[in-house]
């Protein structure tokens, strides 16, 4: 399951073909247009990885780059090891995943309601849109100083904080999606004999999914970047904290190793998320290139 | 023709109904104005008009999508309150559910009304062989030709076994030889099943092929019924050479002559339109 052998140059959009009987088998046959096979890319962008990697470390090892504000890649792998061999990052990073994943699931739960109440009750939208928007408009940063004094310096400050930063992004998608169902397939099934019930797990929540999806990406990532920037402001564990630690005692290297750690958790969910979306969107022609 | 004894209760009957919008800047825009439509059991009714004239708006007052803003529309002496429960429509647009599969938008109808699964699906593969479909039951919409998608769609909307067909340019969107194919399909199906037929099209040609009756918009905004034709062309009809029928060709003349002048009606009202634009 590479992500480049996946990407069709099919486009899904308006495919006005005149009706030719043609039995196309999609995903197959589709070769990569560069002339590149995946393997091949797969290795130039480690070879590119390598290269980026290697400058840097010459460049600091050559004295021409600051060691103290860009340790060289070597001790910052070697940190990460020593994080991890000694198990002193993992207590870290299950409080910054506990929070997160509070905040993804309450967030989006709240989000997908709300989203979906709003869609369906043209007066509940007209009268609640200025508030939200108006929410919505605040830089959610500011929010972790009276979240804190709220819930204190344990996980809720965070969840709380994570929670602000997906409900928007799930809530405007779902409403969006919910609302922009193309007015034939509910006229469709609704001649069929949809009631609203059936419309709504027949057309409305299918039709949304995708839309859910596009935004599912974004506020996995927002609400670890919630729990982090969290811990980050005031928190006695997760890697937040661990970074703010490091930065306390001008550990660069240990600001770079969390950051690296990060960067591979929200990958590793990232590519789970994948999984789930090609699973669930099966039934679309083929994932743009984003 | 309005002394018919028995006084049968019609499939489809609209009476004097008129659909206006309110125009944003003030004032009514009339859709469609007056209009009188009487369609009987089993019978195979077209409406064709130059665009613009209000027809699907039509249509869809008869599936009660739409209510009209006076008049009154009965289905089978019934006035229709909601959603026509008699009939099906088929969109000129692709509305099968891409998220589901051939087989699943075939037998949507049923499951919605509580057949059981099995029962569903096994009336759906009679109805998928019926339209050609049979190996393709596992796809998905869009891995269909569009020629395919409409025969899923003719599937779909037969599979409930409505009394009424409402159908909204089916065809429109395909090439001319598929067209004619699934013309030729649609009257084989329609001939054994003593269904009523509203079929919308822009194609006379079309339209007097099928029709047991054609129906004539005039021109939009506001449009009426202009003209009403019997086509008494016997049946079974072989479309593939109907063009060619010296009653064919004499209704064609006949009825052209009144549709052109509402045709060039529309054709000048654009025309002067672009001018005040530019």
């Amino acid at each position: 399951m590479t992500m480049t052998g996946s990407k069709n140059p099919v486009q899904k959009s308006l495919e006005r073909d005149g009706g030719h009987l043609v039995r196309r088998s999609p995903g197959k046959g589709s070769q990569p247009k560069s002339g590149a096979s995946a393997l091949t890319m797969r290795l130039t962008q480690l070879v590119l990885a390598l290269v980026v990697l290697g400058a840097w470390e010459l460049l600091v090892r050559a004295g021409i780059i600051d060691e103290f504000f860009f340790p060289r890649p070597s001790d910052i792998l070697s940190t990460v090891w020593v994080w991890i061999s000694t198990g002193y990052v993992f207590p870290h990073l299950l409080i910054t995943m506990e929070e997160s994943i509070l905040a993804f699931i309450v967030g989006a739960a709240a989000g997908l309601f709300l989203g979906f109440l709003l869609a369906r009750v043209r007066f509940l939208e007209r009268l609640l849109d200025p508030f939200l928007q108006m929410f919505n408009a605040l830089p959610r940063v500011v929010l972790a100083p009276i979240f804190l004094l709220w819930f204190g310096l344990g996980i809720w400050s965070k969840v709380a904080f994570g929670f602000t930063l997906v409900f928007f992004i799930v809530f405007f998608n779902t409403l969006e999606g919910v609302k922009g169902v193309d007015r034939v397939l509910v006229d469709n099934a609704r001649m069929l004999g949809a009631t609203e019930k059936q419309l709504l797990r027949h057309v409305f929540i299918p039709s949304a999914l995708t839309w859910i999806f596009s935004s599912l990406h974004i506020s996995v990532g927002f609400a670890i970047t919630g729990a982090v920037v969290g811990e980050y402001l005031g928190a006695s564990s997760g890697v937040g904290y661990a970074i703010a630690q490091a930065q306390g005692v001008f550990d660069t290297r240990g600001v770079f190793a969390g950051m690296f750690i990060l960067m591979f958790a929200v990958l590793i969910i990232d590519l789970l998320v994948n999984r789930l979306e090609k699973h669930l969107l099966k039934w679309r022609p083929s994932r743009s290139a984003t | 023709m309005k002394e018919s004894v028995t006084a049968p209760a019609y499939a489809v009957e609209l009476d004097g109904c008129t659909k206006e919008y309110p125009i944003p800047g003030g004032g009514t825009y009339f859709a469609v104005r007056d209009i009188n439509l009487k369609v009987k059991p089993g019978r195979f009714v077209s409406i064709v008009g130059p665009t613009g004239s209000g027809k699907s708006t039509i249509l869809s007052m008869a599936a009660g999508l739409l209510t009209p803003s006076s008049g009154d529309v009965r289905s089978f002496g019934a006035p229709v309150q909601g959603v026509n429960r008699r009939a099906s429509y088929m969109f000129q647009q692709d509305a099968l559910l891409p998220w589901k599969s051939v087989i699943d938008n075939v037998s949507l109808g049923l499951t919605l009304a509580g057949v059981s699964k099995a029962d569903a699906y096994s009336e759906a593969r009679r109805w998928l062989e019926k339209v050609g479909l049979k190996n393709f039951a596992d796809r998905y919409p869009h891995q269909l030709s569009g020629g395919m998608r409409k025969r899923t769609a003719v599937a779909q909307a037969w599979i409930v076994n409505p009394d009424i067909l409402l159908m909204d340019e089916p065809f429109s969107a395909l090439d001319v030889q598929t067209r004619q194919i699934m013309e030729n399909e649609l009257l084989q199906l329609w001939q054994e099943s003593g269904k009523a037929v509203v079929f919308i099209t822009h194609d006379l040609d079309e339209a007097i092929a099928l029709s047991d009756e054609v129906v004539i918009l005039g021109a939009g905004p506001g449009s009426t019924v202009v003209g009403t034709y019997e086509i008494s062309i016997p049946r079974p009809r072989d479309l593939l050479d109907i063009r060619d029928d010296p009653q064919f060709i004499d209704l064609h003349r006949e009825i052209w002559g009144r549709l052109k002048v509402e045709v060039s009606k529309t054709y000048e009202a654009a025309l002067a339109e672009e001018g005040e634009v530019a």
